[in-house]
């Protein structure tokens, strides 16, 4: 069940250049999120930004509420500013979270996508002995921090991660789209049977034709313009495939990636 | 404490329990909402516009945040007639408030058609044309820049309806509103209720764009308040000199208590809560404990607020 709460903020901390760590008290909302699930944020409480922004939730530990968030524009620079005991308005668990049934899940991450991915990671490691992420950053300077806070969140022996990197200063130089390329070919006959996957657009539309190609099930998380977060306004539509529009926020944010339309998405 | 105070009204045709409904296109068909907001907290909701067939609505970006407030286009996306009275309108009969469903036809037929459908439905309390979309091609805005057409469309409906009360929605986008509501109450329609979207668009620079793909798209928020309170103040006070009996509901950047107060001095009946709910799920139910708090302060009924601007 969502529901709607002044969330009051825990802590608000930088780990990286523009990034940071919200920790929210919300025990009612944080209860029943699960991975791929999201929460409206009202970085202010008057008329400017008017808006809540969309943020998945990146964990939920004790009744505190994780959101890991860049600076984008207004309301996340705002939202930096919330101090300690400061309330911001919060409803949540909104939307359709990854489905955390396949045998042989791989979860693939661009960027900012590893904020949902980890709390999928974390589902996923009561389950399984190891669990599989490739991760696509631009480069380590920019996402040292956050590769370390993944790290140290993840610290899990279970976890495999394998990085590729734009400048190659981790990992594999390149997309992590030829990761998932190689990993798709070299895998047999364990190839993974569900991908699910959060990052940028290009990306996700990158490894949706993957998968297509290779015959894997592919889960994406995708974004788009959220005025209520409920249904209600339908302002988040994504072309789908059969024509018309599916709603970010309620059909999504993860979907089937045979359900979009990625050509006029 | 003092006595409760009597917040409810008659509006068109139909009894509230309280004057703050929830808006068109704002509040989906209820259910969205119904984990936000106590049961019977607000007098009752207006559902998203509802044409005959289903309708996907325009191509994405439809919405972009502006200075205090916002721009869509839509489209009137909707799940159609059929759909909404197998799937969304027996969970709606079910709630307590009224239920007034909100609907669009491009043609006067097509108007004629919905009104008698959902005229015909026990669990529709009114019907409210919306003869101000700014965002469809056909119909929509069209009907509803001249009095002729407004009182056409009213017309048909009025005759479809079978005795439901009709209420026309009217748009801001024209100088002076007051010769639409009176063509609608000629036509016999019950109340008007307004405003829709002001018609408007956002650029970005960098890439000389503009923001929605629609292009242009309607403004809605607390940026348009000052303009909804001069159109109701004008609205009401010409209905008041030729039909007494119609009402106005006022609507259009309504964040507060305080302002839907406005809205009533202005000379509102009763109001509607549209893009707050956006802002704050629970704030349609917000809004009527708080003009109840405001009421009771000041030792006036809502009924008695109405309309008692001060000139
Ligand atoms: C389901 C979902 C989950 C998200 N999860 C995260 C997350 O975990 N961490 C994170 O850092 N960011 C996340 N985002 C993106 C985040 O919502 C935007 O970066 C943020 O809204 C930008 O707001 P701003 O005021 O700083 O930027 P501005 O550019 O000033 O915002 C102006 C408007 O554009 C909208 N907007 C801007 N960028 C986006 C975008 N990418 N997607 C949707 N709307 C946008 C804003 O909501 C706002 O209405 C998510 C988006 C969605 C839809
Ligand atoms: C996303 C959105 C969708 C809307 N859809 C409709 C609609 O289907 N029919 C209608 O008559 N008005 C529609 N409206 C207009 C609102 O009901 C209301 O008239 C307008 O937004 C002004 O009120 P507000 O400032 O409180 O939002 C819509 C408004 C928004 C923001
Ligand atoms: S954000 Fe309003 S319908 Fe999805």
């Amino acid at each position: 069940m969502s529901l709607s709460l002044k969330a009051k903020v825990s802590s608000n901390e930088p780990v990286g250049p523009e990034i940071y760590l919200l920790s929210l008290e919300a025990p009612a909302i944080a209860d029943a999120a699960r991975p791929g699930q999201f929460v409206m944020l009202r970085v202010s409480p008057g008329p400017e930004p008017l808006l809540a922004r969309p943020f998945s939730i990146h964990g939920a530990d004790g009744g505190k509420l994780l959101i890991l968030y860049q600076v984008k524009g207004k309301g996340t620079k705002l939202l930096t500013q919330a101090c300690p005991g400061s309330e911001l308005l919060t409803w949540g668990p909104l939307g359709r979270g990854f489905d955390l049934t396949a045998e042989r899940p791989l979860l693939v991450a661009g960027g900012m996508g590893v904020a949902p991915i980890a709390f999928a990671i974390e589902y996923l490691c009561n389950k399984f002995d190891e669990v599989r992420l490739l991760c696509g950053v631009a480069g380590t300077v920019r996402h040292e921090a956050l590769i370390k806070l993944f790290a140290g969140r993840l610290g899990s022996a279970r976890v495999k991660i394998r990085y590729s990197s734009e400048d190659g200063s981790i990992g594999r130089k390149g997309l992590v789209t030829d990761l998932l390329k190689e990993h798709f070919s070299t895998s047999q006959p364990l190839k993974p049977d569900t991908v699910l996957a959060c990052g940028p657009l290009p990306m996700l539309k990158a490894v949706a034709l993957l998968c297509a190609e290779f015959e894997v099930a592919c889960q994406t998380s995708l974004e788009a313009p959220m005025a209520c977060g409920v249904g209600a306004c339908l302002g988040c539509a994504i072309p789908a495939a059969g024509g018309g529009y599916l709603r970010a926020c309620q059909e999504g944010p993860v979907m089937e990636a045979s359900l979009v339309d990625w050509e006029k998405i | 404490m003092s006595p409760a105070t009597d917040m409810a009204v008659t509006v068109g045709g139909v009894r509230l329990a309280n004057p703050v409904l929830a808006a068109s296109g704002t509040f989906g068909y209820g259910r969205e909402y119904s984990p936000y907001l106590e049961p019977g907290a607000i007098g009752g909701l207006v559902t998203k516009g509802v044409s005959l067939q289903p309708r996907a609505g325009n191509p994405p970006p439809r919405i972009v945040e502006t200075a205090c407030g916002m721009l869509n286009a839509i489209g009137l996306a909707n799940v159609g007639l059929d759909e909404f009275l197998a799937h969304k309108l027996p969970w709606l009969t079910e709630q307590p408030g009224a239920v007034v469903v909100n609907l669009y036809g491009e043609s006067v037929g097509e108007f004629a058609e919905l009104a008698q459908r959902l005229g015909a439905q026990p669990g529709v309390d009114a019907l409210e044309l919306n003869v101000s979309c700014p965002n469809v091609k056909e119909g929509g805005m069209a009907f509803g820049c001249h009095p002729g057409a407004v009182g056409e469309v009213t017309a048909a409906a009025v005759a479809g309806a079978q005795g439901k009360p009709v209420w026309v929605k009217l748009t801001p986008n024209v100088s002076d509103p007051a010769p639409m509501a009176l063509a609608a109450a000629q036509a016999g329609a019950q109340a008007v209720s307004l405003i829709n979207t002001l018609l408007a668009m956002a650029i970005d620079a960098g890439t000389r764009r503009p923001k929605l793909a629609n292009v242009v798209g309607g403004l809605s928020g607390p940026a348009i308040k000052p303009v909804g309170l001069r159109m109701v103040w004008q609205v009401a006070s010409a209905l008041k000199a030729e039909h007494p009996t119609v009402d106005v509901v006022g609507l259009g950047g309504i964040m507060s208590g305080i302002d839907a107060a406005e809205y009533l001095i202005a000379g509102a009946k009763a109001v509607q809560v549209g893009t707050a709910s956006f802002t704050d799920p629970a704030a349609a139910g917000r809004i009527a404990a708080e003009l109840a708090a405001y009421c009771t302060e000041q030792g006036v009924s809502a009924a008695e607020l109405s309309g008692s601007l001060r000139v």
